[in-house]
């Protein structure tokens, strides 16, 4: 049952799901109407514009049903393990082993969104002396001690080292408060000196070998970790699987982002695209329905440009967007200012990238880590979005600044430099917080601005 | 002698002396930074007289760290390491505003596995690769021990001067020894007062004014738990190991030595400080940390749970005059509770 795309309100979402229900339409276990999600707090959604395809209700109703998924996977018995900043390497190896659920608390970094502050996660934090000068994230403290976002995982493993100092400071304070942690080190990734030996990393960043070597060594241990966890052997076959399964889901949204980038019409909304490439990080928590998602969504797309349909203005202005948005309705503000994504860096590229398939597996695992944007120079980060903003054809570029992250205080001035220096496109830099809602006229000021400096430029 | 400038308390002072340069472990002054002009060795990447102004978000020592490294004309090299994200990214915009050779050294934040020391000790011998570069040379093991010796023996007399000396001597001659290396004869002068610990990251050059008001006050900082304090001087080394393999005994006084709310886990900084504060009869602690500096802002509330001393968070912003006012009332009223 398809319908000529377009964006629909929450209660428009609703009333097309009872058409769908009466024409007989399939929806999985956890499908449902999408406005139920409101009476579990998440009132944000009732300020949200959907894609209004079957494919992307699914993926809401998936994103959002997973605190059940985890409930449900600890009631059968599965262990839970927390994974914690890596955004993307330790999932794939949790899901390796068949009785373990992997997710990331982290996730919490955007509950002050969905939930508008209902929650009281922040106010949590602030008792525990973490207060608004951290990233949203630190909703993730008030996560923990309420219990009312996930369960609580048996097993918390997070990565230190080359990251950013909120997560850091915060996930010590977890620590503290009697949530242990298994800490293993991730080093800033640095460029091989001169006759050392160099790695070519998934994604093109290079790293000497013996970074390489390290990050193994400190997967290893994780790896003894999460076995003593699940009492089971993680053989090399099993990680194996799990990579190409991962690598399933990667290349999945590797053929999304390149179709709904690429199209001369939008086939996707930017919104269900931030959602479906979340989903490469850790499967939210279900690894072959993630896939079954991705596919269908793109199956959508594909359909869409085939028969030449989609959203938004054929002219609207093609944004390279830097960083997720904290509040999620920014997605939807871009595309009212007359603007499209194509091409993101959302901070997890090399979650995006294909793991090797043919190196050891905790080679490939190694590689990947390093691989990571953050870890990483700013002139490297800022390089690999020049790539990514020429194969998408961008033509203005959004860094989106996250309210009191350690690494966005400099990082805006030095990509914007190099990017325009590189590229000649025009920069901008929001603050984007939880909610938007008291600065949405300045924001929508500033891209409407941004979008008629592109079409300026286009009549040059 | 070519003069290396670093700030972090993980780069080992010995190590860059016996390359033969000076290493100054500089103590930034945030005022004097932001009225500098930009050095003509500068690449220019936009208008103003300072360098880095302020920025929403940005830690006020980095900044002030990075002003200062960019004008210092005398330094041939600066060595930042990634102990705090902020500085991680300071350095790719040290490296891109200012021509000075830079060096980013890895500082593991674990610690409690032998890979992380060893990644400490092999930075080490890239530290010494790109102070070669710079004119140094490569020290026999010999040379090393010797300098190791050296800077023992003036951290052993600073720490047995500080019963002689007022509080803000003592830290001076600890920030002396980092910026000019080993030196004789300090002078000695002790005061008396409520017993106070001050804990959190570095001082900048104005701050050492807090040593004068919390005598003034009617106190005296008897721990001085800054990064630029005691906290960050590595600890006495071991004569025999320092003989038998000084580089390692040099990584393990540093690296396994030096206790930092940075650490994961950073439950040893609470063991040291446990000791130390017990020690030293401590009876208040002034808890003094940058605004945005999340590694030790974590920690404020970590650390009234932990103690049952009082605790007065001082928040500094950079802007020292206004602040030092600040600083008087509130610590007046402070020691004024605990006496
Ligand atoms: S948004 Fe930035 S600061 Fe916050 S947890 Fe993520 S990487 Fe860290
Ligand atoms: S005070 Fe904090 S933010 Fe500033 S340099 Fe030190 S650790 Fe980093």
């Amino acid at each position: 049952m398809r319908d000529i795309p377009r964006q629909t309100t929450l209660r428009q979402w609703d009333q097309r799901y009872e058409q769908m229900q009466k024409a007989g339409v399939a929806q999985p276990s956890y499908g449902g109407l999408l406005s139920r999600h409101i009476e579990d707090g998440d009132t944000r959604l009732l300020k949200l514009r959907y894609d209004n395809s079957a494919a992307a209700l699914r993926l809401w109703n998936f994103l959002l049903t997973e605190e059940d998924r985890l409930r449900e996977a600890r009631d059968r018995g599965k262990k839970i393990v927390g994974t914690m900043k890596d955004l993307g390497t330790v999932p794939v190896m949790a899901y390796s082993l068949d009785n373990v659920v992997a997710f990331y608390p982290d996730g919490a970094w955007w509950t002050p969104c969905v939930m508008e502050l209902n929650a009281g996660l922040l106010s949590i934090a602030d008792s525990l002396g973490i207060d608004e000068s951290f990233c949203p994230v630190r909703a993730m403290l008030g996560a923990f001690v309420t219990g009312s976002r996930f369960p609580i995982p048996e097993l918390l493993i997070c990565s230190v080292g080359a990251t950013c100092d909120d997560f850091s400071a915060i996930a010590q304070r977890l620590d503290g408060l009697g949530y242990p942690i298994l800490w293993w080190e991730i080093p800033h990734r640095r460029t091989p000196e001169p006759g050392e030996e160099s790695v070519k990393l998934p994604g093109g960043f290079s790293a000497p070998r013996c970074q390489v070597e390290f990050v193994k060594a400190e997967l290893q241990r994780v790896r003894k970790a999460l076995e003593e966890f699940a009492g089971q052997h993680l053989s090399e076959e099993k990680l194996s699987a799990g990579i190409k399964k991962a690598n399933q889901v990667r290349r999945l949204l590797a053929d999304l982002r390149r179709l709904v980038f690429g199209a001369r019409l939008c086939p996707m909304p930017a919104l269900e695209m931030l959602v479906a490439e979340m989903l490469a990080i850790h499967f939210c928590s279900d690894r072959d329905e993630a896939i079954a998602v991705l596919k269908e969504l793109l199956d959508e797309v594909r359909e869409r440009i085939k028969e030449g349909t989609g959203l938004l203005r054929d002219d609207a202005a093609r944004i390279f967007w830097v960083n997720p948005v904290a509040d999620l309705q920014v997605m939807n503000l871009l595309e009212d200012c007359g603007g499209r994504i194509c091409g993101t860096e959302y901070m997890f590229t090399h979650a995006l990238d294909e793991i090797p398939e043919n190196l050891p597996a905790m080679e490939a695992l190694a590689q990947m880590a390093l691989a990571d944007p953050m870890v990483g120079s700013l002139a490297d980060r800022a390089s690999r979005i020049c790539t990514e903003i020429r194969r998408f054809d961008a033509e203005a570029v959004v860094i989106s600044r996250i309210p009191g992250a350690s690494h966005c205080a400099l990082e805006g001035q030095v990509i914007g430099e190099i990017v325009q220096a590189e590229l000649d496109v025009p920069v901008l830099e929001i603050e984007v917080p939880s909610l938007t809602d008291s600065i949405a006229q300045a924001l929508r000021t500033r891209l409407e601005a941004l979008v008629e400096a592109v079409r300026e430029r286009r009549k040059k | 002698m070519k003069r290396i400038i670093y700030s972090c308390p993980y780069v080992p002072a010995e190590w860059i002396a016996a390359h033969g340069l000076q290493p100054s472990r500089i103590i930034p002054d945030p005022a004097a930074s932001s009225a500098v002009r930009r050095p003509a060795d500068c690449r220019k990447t936009g208008a103003g007289a300072s360098p880095i102004g302020p920025v929403e978000g940005l830690c006020p020592y980095v900044r002030a760290f990075l002003n200062e490294a960019i004008n210092d004309k005398r330094a041939c090299g600066v060595v930042v390491t990634t102990v705090c994200d902020q500085m991680r990214r300071g350095f790719d915009v040290l490296t891109r505003q200012c021509n000075i050779a830079s060096f980013l050294m890895n500082v593991p934040r674990t610690w409690q596995t032998f890979a992380a020391q060893k990644l400490y000790l092999d930075e080490l011998g890239r530290l010494s690769l790109f102070l070669v570069r710079l004119g140094g040379n490569s020290p026999t093991p010999d040379a090393l021990a010797e300098v190791m010796l050296q800077y023992d023996a003036a951290r052993r007399s600073i720490r047995a001067s500080r019963a002689y000396l007022s509080a803000r001597q003592y830290a001076e001659a600890i920030a002396a020894l980092g910026q000019e290396g080993p030196a004789q004869g300090r002078k000695s002068e002790m005061g008396r007062g409520v017993p106070l610990a001050i804990i959190g990251g570095p001082l900048t050059r104005g701050d050492f004014d807090i040593f004068d008001i919390v005598e003034q006050s009617g106190g005296k900082i008897v721990l001085d738990a800054t990064e630029t304090g005691e906290r960050g001087m590595c600890g006495p080394f071991d004569r025999r190991r320092l003989h038998e393999d000084p580089l390692t005994e040099l990584a393990n006084a540093y690296f396994g030595g030096i206790q930092d709310a940075s650490r994961r886990p950073n439950s040893e900084l609470y063991r040291w400080l446990g000791h130390e504060l017990a020690a030293r009869a401590v009876r208040g602690i002034i808890f003094r940390r940058y605004v945005w500096c999340d590694t030790w802002h974590a920690e404020l509330q970590r650390l009234k749970e932990w103690t049952d001393l009082s605790v007065l968070d001082i928040d500094v912003a950079g802007d020292t005059d206004t602040e030092r006012r600040r600083w008087q009332n509130r610590i007046r009223a402070f020691l004024e509770t605990l006496t």
